[in-house]
């Protein structure tokens, strides 16, 4: 397994002999398919930090996240969220998935 | 290490999330074109919301179309939650006027998709869009030439009627 990016709170993993991908969360390492993280992908990026700043659309700061078909919940706070996302960003980088061809 | 990722997945990732918002669009546009038919036919225009009926179905099929090739190239296709769908309209024209203000809009997303594949050397997604920059050029025009012809016979007198049984030119 090997570390593919790592954020202030978070790290994520990939491992080529089991073709699949882990997210070490601090309480928990989960694994993932290449479905099921971009499942997370869509989810976390489909948050409104802005919400959070808002006591009417978000009176907790709180976000409930069900990973893997609802195997994993997760309660994160804002900088929590912030800080997933960041993650996901910065891992996808690294993948050429999503990366620009050189000009 | 090995780019599972990229194995797994035969288009950029950029490209899947237009796509999905595009699938989003066409199901718009479907229940659009659904709520035109009803006004249609709550207003005795009937030719008119069999034309929408069928409008409705084709946009179905373009997002399903999209849908398909979200699936095929490894990606996580979405399916759209639509919302604010507008029922109220003055007139037949107006109808028509909000049809083709719907396709412009359908038009310029597919055009960005395909400005971004290109950005991001996605050849797969832009070869797939070819398809969709011509349709819509053919859909643009079906509804510019509704409204030429809605101009060219007049709302007065018997108008009315007439544009109705002349929309079932457009209708294949």
């Amino acid at each position: 397994m090997e570390a593919v990016f790592s954020s202030k709170y978070y790290t994520f993993f990939q491992s080529d002999k089991e073709r699949c991908f882990y997210i070490d969360l601090g309480q928990k390492v989960v694994r993932l398919s290449f479905c099921q993280l971009l499942a997370l992908r869509q989810k976390v990026s489909n948050i409104r930090i802005e919400d959070h700043f808002d006591a009417e659309l978000n009176t907790h700061g709180f976000e409930i996240l069900a990973l893997c078909n609802k195997e994993h919940l997760f309660i994160l706070n804002t900088l929590e969220i912030l800080d997933l996302k960041e993650l996901l960003v910065g891992a996808f980088a690294m993948f050429e998935v999503s990366l620009s061809p050189v000009v | 290490m090995k780019d599972i990722a990229r194995q797994s997945l035969s288009i950029k990732v950029e490209c899947m999330d237009l796509l999905n918002n595009q699938i989003k669009k066409e199901a718009h546009a479907s229940a659009t074109y659904l709520a035109m038919a009803s006004w249609c036919d709550q207003n005795g225009f009937f030719t008119g919301a069999k034309f929408f009926y069928k409008q409705a179905e084709e946009e179905r099929e373009h997002m399903m179309k999209i849908f398909q090739f979200v699936i095929d190239a490894g990606g996580n296709a979405l399916s759209p939650e639509i919302n604010g769908i507008s029922h109220e309209y003055s007139s037949i024209v107006d109808i028509f006027e909000n049809a083709l203000d719907h396709e412009i809009s359908v038009t310029k997303s597919i055009h960005n998709i395909v400005m971004k594949a290109r950005e991001v050397g996605d050849l797969a997604t832009e070869k797939f869009l070819d398809w969709f920059v011509l349709e819509q050029v053919e859909e643009e025009n079906t509804i510019r030439d509704i409204l030429d012809m809605i101009e060219l016979t007049g709302i007065e007198g018997v108008g009315l009627q007439i544009i109705d049984g002349k929309i079932n030119d457009w209708i294949d």
